[in-house]
């Protein structure tokens, strides 16, 4: 794939990368604007090339995560990948129109792939491309990350028609 | 089936807010300057180090006007100076070869 085509694919994925990148830095929207410029620079410089055209929003949602894994770790902001430990107790409260406070009481691995297929509407086996693991891995997370999404979204909706 | 719905409803409603984000405008990629300063530059070496090596080196020139002073005898046996000018001195004598013809 020559340069233009790369642009041009990249441009067309923009949005959709940005609110990705900011879901993978904890929703901190400056340091997904920096992984994504690190994550555009890698691909312009031929460092990740694209294999299959096909794949490129899973190819291009990787190198995303990766790089913002990277600055995280940098920024001593993010625990091992390895180490997803469980959620966490339910808080006192929880806004039900603060989703992206919501989503970030799930473990990390649980967020990106219930994001990655709910929001933007990929494939349980295009998540575990993206964070490489196996597929029964990712059904596992899909899974727990729905049992709990659906806790804290009745808890928060129980909580809204209270305080009416 | 239900679970689901709800879970749809909940991204549903975080995609409507996320309309509201700030979408940071797509980099157009620069060019990068390196790619044509490092050729550039080798050539302006070579052409450089090609002058410099071809360079001729600067001819002597001889000067433009020789002054040649004399002493000779006069009529009256007196000493004078001779001065002549000239572009070249074709000939040349010792001051001292009368020792070597004289005796």
């Amino acid at each position: 794939m020559n340069q233009t085509s790369l642009q041009q694919l990249l441009e067309s994925h923009h949005r959709e990368a940005y609110i990705w990148a900011r879901q993978c830095c904890c929703f901190d929207s400056e340091l997904a604007k920096d992984v994504l410029q690190l994550t555009y620079l890698k691909i312009l410089e031929g460092k990740a090339k694209l294999n299959d055209a096909a794949k490129a929003k899973t190819w291009l949602f990787s190198i995303i995560r990766y790089t913002a894994v990277d600055e995280l770790r940098k920024g001593g902001k993010m625990l091992p990948l390895a180490e997803d430990h469980e959620l966490i107790d339910l808080p006192e409260e929880v806004d039900y129109t603060d989703y992206d406070a919501i989503i970030k009481l799930l473990p990390v691995m649980q967020q990106q792939v219930i994001l990655m297929v709910f929001y933007h509407q990929m494939t349980i086996e295009q998540s575990a491309e993206v964070l490489q693991i196996q597929l029964g891995t990712a059904r596992t997370h899909y899974a727990r990350g729905k049992k709990k999404l659906k806790e804290l979204i009745l808890k928060s909706q129980t909580e809204a028609n209270h305080g009416k | 089936m239900e679970n689901d719905e709800l879970i749809k409803s909940f991204f549903e409603d975080m995609r409507t807010k996320d309309q509201n984000l700030e979408i940071p405008e797509f980099p157009k990629p620069k060019t990068r300057s390196i790619n044509w300063i490092i050729p550039v530059g080798i050539a302006a070496s070579l052409f450089l180090a090609g002058f410099l090596f071809f360079e001729k080196e600067p001819e002597v020139k001889a000067p433009a006007e020789v002054i040649i002073i004399t002493l000779e005898e006069g009529p009256n046996n007196e000493q004078q100076f001779k001065i002549q000018e000239s572009t070249y001195l074709d000939t040349w004598e010792s001051g001292t070869s009368s020792l070597l013809t004289e005796f």
